[in-house]
């Protein structure tokens, strides 16, 4: 569930009033403090079991025993407009210019009101002058360090001492303070770190290559398209009195950015936070306490002191019957390496190599690498371990007894993932990969169900135009009035079977933020640029046996063009759009 | 809930292996024509065809029979269907359908199928046709907004999924929808929010159902007709119990829907796509006893305007009423159409080319021969008979030359000839609407903040971990005091040490 308060051992995130963010663990009852750089620092203690979405405000106070220490105040929303004035007309006048600064809580800034004469100033007569600024970097950085609170005083002086301040039009006046208040308001916003959160701050402010640049508006088409979502396992009575297991919910998914994908994906499927333990957003699967012991011990392969002695009879090797591989709401990943990259998971306090029994990806979460998915017999992982008679077992030391049960468990979780993996039927397949997409779809197309959504990110372009070719409706029409033997796919011609996918589509959006302010809305001046992100969508289908030709309306021919005629005929025979013309003939 | 007791789960949420009777289906046309049908095993319209329902399309007939347990994403053959000898009481003449227009003519098509005739006829297998097909699809948001029958501007999906996303709409959570229109946003909320349903559950409820938070969307539309449209497509999709929508005037009467106290709602995300949706805003304040927010959650909210003085009314009121987190963007998507484009003299005479010289080289050798031709013209004139000795190759005709053009064509490939280019759709949608977001954080009172300052006391001087080095041991140790005896959290504690 997500949370509503800052939790102990949480990540946050911090907004800071630069608009930059930083992400924090919150560590409870530390001394240590959080530091924020220039804005100050404060305990985590003051932001504990908080709410998320408020504004604190950094104050130093002196403790009984004279220590300085910081505490924080939250900051009321009423305040945090103070400086905007909504009342004000489209265009500011004179007048109003001079209220712009003046702030909420008594604090005014100084500014110097003209008679009310209803005319726009202009920066026609300001020069260009660095002194007007009179106060020095030095002097500055002194009354900071005197300074207890807000920054909102500190402020105020910097406006006061500007010489020049009451030639500046309303909006310069408005844009200096804010870039004033930007650089020296103490404040910051508590964010829950959530998959959106942390796609926005990894793209922004830490390493966007390691997210292959996926921006969130792209991140939610990928959502959308995939029609990844939550499937419960749900039994539906029947008409004959016997439950219907549901079945489906399971996506295949390549992800090389870190894990964000299947972050993304899981908290769709409502698999990425632990179910709370007050029972509120239980999904599915609340083990009991002993389960959870009696796994935990085994489980913990990095910690060799478990207390785990009894080792369980052979032929109930899973003691876990409940939380081995799901089997619908689930999400297989496929990776290149040995072994997944899953590090942002973390985050939401899942570690890939040691997953604690609690979390939901434990269970929902299955991963396999290319070389068991196509060839496991190649792969050391699926070699079965000799299987040990009970007495032999029951000879062994502990540590050996424990360590065979880890290998076995291990090799029948792989085989399972493997065996269920090959056998597909999946639901979508999303791909996130740096690899060439022609060589992920050859591969995992065939393993999806009819209808199942297929969506392939690339930052760039060409990869996906590429794609995209090689399910042209030229190139199916062709493959269907010419089958290639199957046997010899693929082909130079046929790197793909093109007539798997239906309606293959590339699309990619922005979005562009606006500054609105009475008067002064406008789209913001500068964005992100770099890779735009490219979404390519289609559904994977299940050609019909044998010949089959389309019909419809064509277009209007010349009489005595037979040629052509012809030509075009065959180019619009079969193909997947039902032999219309309109569209790609050409 | 009252949810009947014919439940049955929504093809948008659960489709199963193979299409089923009375389930929403689509049949893909092409790209952009696609017919959503409810697939009948009866004719429940008693059109008298023999083959029982039939979804007649300009790609043929297809008798719901042909499609009824087919796997979904089948490509499904056309039948000869007999539609003419069945009467056609109130049917235009044949001859004025073909001339009309592509678009109104898919609409025909499904029109064609609800049109009642009352004629008693012998039912028949279907006989599969030589040419014609249709794609079988479950239906999704995407394919539905595609397909939807318009009735006001429509929430597009670029627009939907930016707008579930930062709403940060999750499976549990309440959202409130104001001014449902078409129900394109409604589908994908839908889809977002499901994580069950609360009556079926009750098989396993030992633990499963203590106190879950059931996704559910609470939908509002003020235009009456629009509302009871909206409500057979929410019946007829599965989908009720997860959506619930009330016809009502929001701005006006608050967010109350019909058989639910507002306080119960419980909202926690809201879409408003609303002519003032300012006016709205009043309803949506903590104070109120009849909120329907959440109390113990952030709220986070949207609004969806066309236009920039609405963005301005609503974020200056918003200010004022202690949203914070304000954030104006638009979203601009378009498509990118994938084609190969050839250019050279070889393609002269062909269709969708460009027949132009493709390099300077051509271009040269063009102009060669075509001096070549004018210089024999001139010639002609004054020495007529050397031109007959110098037969050159630009003697071969226009018309010789298109022909072999045309004749090379039968074994060329054209799928991977030419160059591989990428443009954007010929129309784009340059605006959609202006989104508002903005977030009200939960309650916080003076009592609130005390609780939480006596349950994390600042701390002065803690000496815990500066007693120098401590063993891995100790700090386990350390770790599983701290946390109490939660398991999860001693594990956490003990890593991060």
């Amino acid at each position: 569930m997500k949370q509503e308060l800052v939790q102990p051992h949480a990540y946050v995130a911090l907004r800071l009033p630069s608009d930059s963010t930083i992400v924090v663990q919150v560590l409870p009852n530390t001394v240590s403090t959080i530091s924020i750089g220039k804005y100050g620092a404060f305990q985590a203690n003051n932001i504990l079991g908080r709410p998320y979405h408020l504004t604190f405000e950094i104050r130093d106070s002196v403790t009984s025993d004279g220590k300085a220490q910081s505490g924080l105040r939250i900051v009321p929303a009423a305040e945090l407009y103070a400086d905007i004035k909504d009342e004000a007309p489209e265009t500011p006048t004179e007048a109003e210019a001079g209220n712009l600064g003046a702030s909420g809580d008594g604090v005014e800034y100084e500014i110097v009101g003209q008679n009310g004469e209803v005319v726009m100033r202009t920066n026609r007569r300001i020069t260009d002058d660095p002194s007007s600024q009179i106060m020095t970097m030095d002097e500055i950085e002194a009354l900071k360090a005197q300074s207890t609170g807000s920054g909102k005083e500190l402020i105020a002086k910097i406006l006061e001492s500007h010489s020049a301040l009451d030639q500046k039009t309303a909006f310069a006046l408005a844009k200096y303070t804010l870039r004033k208040t930007k650089k020296y308001l103490r404040r910051f916003t508590v964010v829950p770190l959530d998959v959106a959160t942390l796609a926005r701050w990894i793209l922004t402010d830490k390493e966007p290559m390691k997210i292959m640049e996926l921006r969130e508006e792209i991140l939610s088409m990928i959502g959308s398209w995939s029609n990844v979502h939550c499937t419960p396992s749900v039994s539906t009575p029947s008409l004959d009195g016997e439950g219907m297991q549901t079945k489906g919910g399971r996506w295949l998914v390549v992800d090389e950015t870190a894990g964000l994908l299947v972050a993304y994906m899981a908290e769709k499927m409502a698999i990425l936070h632990p179910p709370d333990h007050n029972g509120e957003e239980a999904e599915g699967k609340v083990l009991s306490k002993q389960e959870t012991d009696a796994v935990n011990g085994d489980d913990s392969i990095g910690n060799p002191a478990t207390k785990h002695v009894v080792a369980p009879p052979p032929d109930h090797l899973r003691p876990r019957k409940t939380s081995g591989p799901g089997t619908t709401n689930t999400i297989t990943l496929i990776h290149a390496n040995a072994q997944p990259n899953l590090s942002l998971l973390k985050y939401f306090h899942f570690d890939a190599f040691n997953p604690s029994i609690s979390h939901p990806l434990e269970s929902h979460l299955k991963t396999l690498s290319w070389l068991q998915l196509l060839s496991p017999e190649d792969d050391m992982g699926c070699a079965e371990p000799e299987i040990v008679s009970e007495e032999t077992i029951q000879s062994w030391k502990s540590g050996k007894r424990s360590n065979h049960f880890r290998k076995r468990r291990r090799w029948e979780r792989i085989n399972f993932v493997v065996d269920e993996t090959r056998a597909g039927e999946f639901d979508g397949l999303i791909v996130a990969s740096i690899m060439n997409p022609v060589s992920i779809l050859r591969h995992t197309v065939p393993l999806l169900r009819g209808a199942a959504q297929v969506v392939v990110y690339s930052p760039t372009i060409e990869p996906l135009v590429e794609l995209s070719d090689y399910y042209s409706t030229g190139r199916r029409t062709a493959f269907v009035t010419n089958p290639p033997d199957f046997n010899s796919m693929p082909t130079e011609d046929f790197p793909l079977n093109p007539t798997l996918l239906l309606a293959p589509t590339i699309q990619t959006a922005r979005s562009r933020s606006w500054q609105v302010l009475p008067g002064r809305t406008h789209p913001l001046m500068t964005g992100r640029g770099g890779s735009e992100g490219y979404v390519f969508t289609a559904t994977r289908v299940l050609p019909a046996e044998g010949k089959i030709e389309a019909r419809g309306t064509f277009k209007r021919r010349k009489v005595d063009d037979g040629v052509t005629r012809n030509s075009s005929r065959q180019e619009n025979a079969a193909s997947g759009d039902s032999g219309s013309m309109e569209i790609d003939a050409s | 809930m009252a949810i009947s007791s014919s439940f049955k789960s929504s093809p948008f949420l659960h489709c199963g292996p193979n299409a089923e009777t009375d389930s929403l289906a689509i049949l893909h046309l092409k790209r952009d024509l696609l017919i959503p049908t409810v697939l009948r095993s009866h004719d429940e319209l008693n059109e008298g065809y023999s083959e029982g329902k039939v979804s007649n399309t300009r790609f043929g007939s297809f008798p719901h029979s042909t499609l009824i347990g087919v796997p979904w994403g089948s490509q499904v053959r056309a039948s000869i269907v007999d539609t003419g000898s069945r009467g056609r009481k109130g049917w235009e003449g044949k001859g004025k359908k073909r001339k009309r227009d592509k678009e109104s003519q898919a609409q025909d098509d499904v029109a064609g199928v609800e049109k009642k005739q009352k004629v008693e006829v012998e039912s028949k297998a279907a006989v599969k046709a030589a040419t014609g097909f249709v794609h079988l699809l479950p239906p999704t948001p995407e394919i539905w907004t595609a397909s939807l029958p318009h009735r006001t501007q429509v929430v597009y999906t670029p627009d939907y999924s930016y707008i579930l996303h930062r709403l940060r709409v999750t499976p549990g959570t309440v959202l409130i929808e104001a001014g449902a229109g078409s129900g394109s946003f409604t589908h994908a909320a839908a889809r977002a929010v499901y994580n069950g349903h609360q009556n079926t559950n009750t098989e396993d409820s030992t633990q499963d159902s203590i106190m879950k938070r059931w996704g559910k969307v609470w939908s509002f539309e003020f235009h009456e007709q629009r509302a009871q449209k909206l409500q057979e497509e929410i019946e007829e999709h599965g989908l009720n119990g997860i959506v619930e929508l009330t016809y009502r005037d929001v701005c006006q009467d608050g967010f109350t829907p019909n058989d639910t106290p507002a306080s119960e709602l419980k909202a926690n995300a809201i879409f408003l796509d609303l002519p003032a949706p300012w006016l709205a805003l009043k309803n949506l304040t903590r104070a109120s006893p009849s909120s329907p927010l959440s109390p113990t959650t952030a709220i986070h909210l949207c609004t969806f305007s066309p236009c920039i003085e609405q963005v301005q009314r609503t974020i200056t009121t918003l200010r004022t009423q202690g949203w914070t987190e304000i954030e104006m963007v638009e979203i601009a998507a378009h498509r990118i159409e994938v084609r190969r484009e050839r250019v050279g003299l070889a393609e002269e005479g062909l269709r969708g080319v460009n027949d132009s010289p493709a390099s300077v080289d051509e271009a040269i050798e063009r102009l060669r021969e075509v001096e070549g031709r004018s210089r024999i013209f001139r010639n002609e004139g004054n020495e007529g008979e050397e031109q007959a000795t110098a037969p050159g190759p630009a003697q071969v005709s226009k018309q010789q030359r298109l022909e072999n053009i045309r004749h090379a064509l039968e074994g060329r490939k054209l799928y991977k000839e030419g160059r591989l280019i990428h443009r954007a759709e010929p129309e784009i949608k340059t605006h959609t609407s202006y989104l508002v977001f903005a977030i009200l954080p939960r309650g916080w009172s003076e009592e609130d903040e005390e609780l939480a300052q006596g349950k994390w006391p600042a701390k002065a001087e803690v000496k815990e971990e500066n007693g120098g080095p401590i063993s891995k041991r100790q700090k386990k140790k350390g770790a599983k005091t701290r946390a109490g005896g939660n398991k999860e959290l001693e594990i956490e504690a003990s890593m991060k040490a």
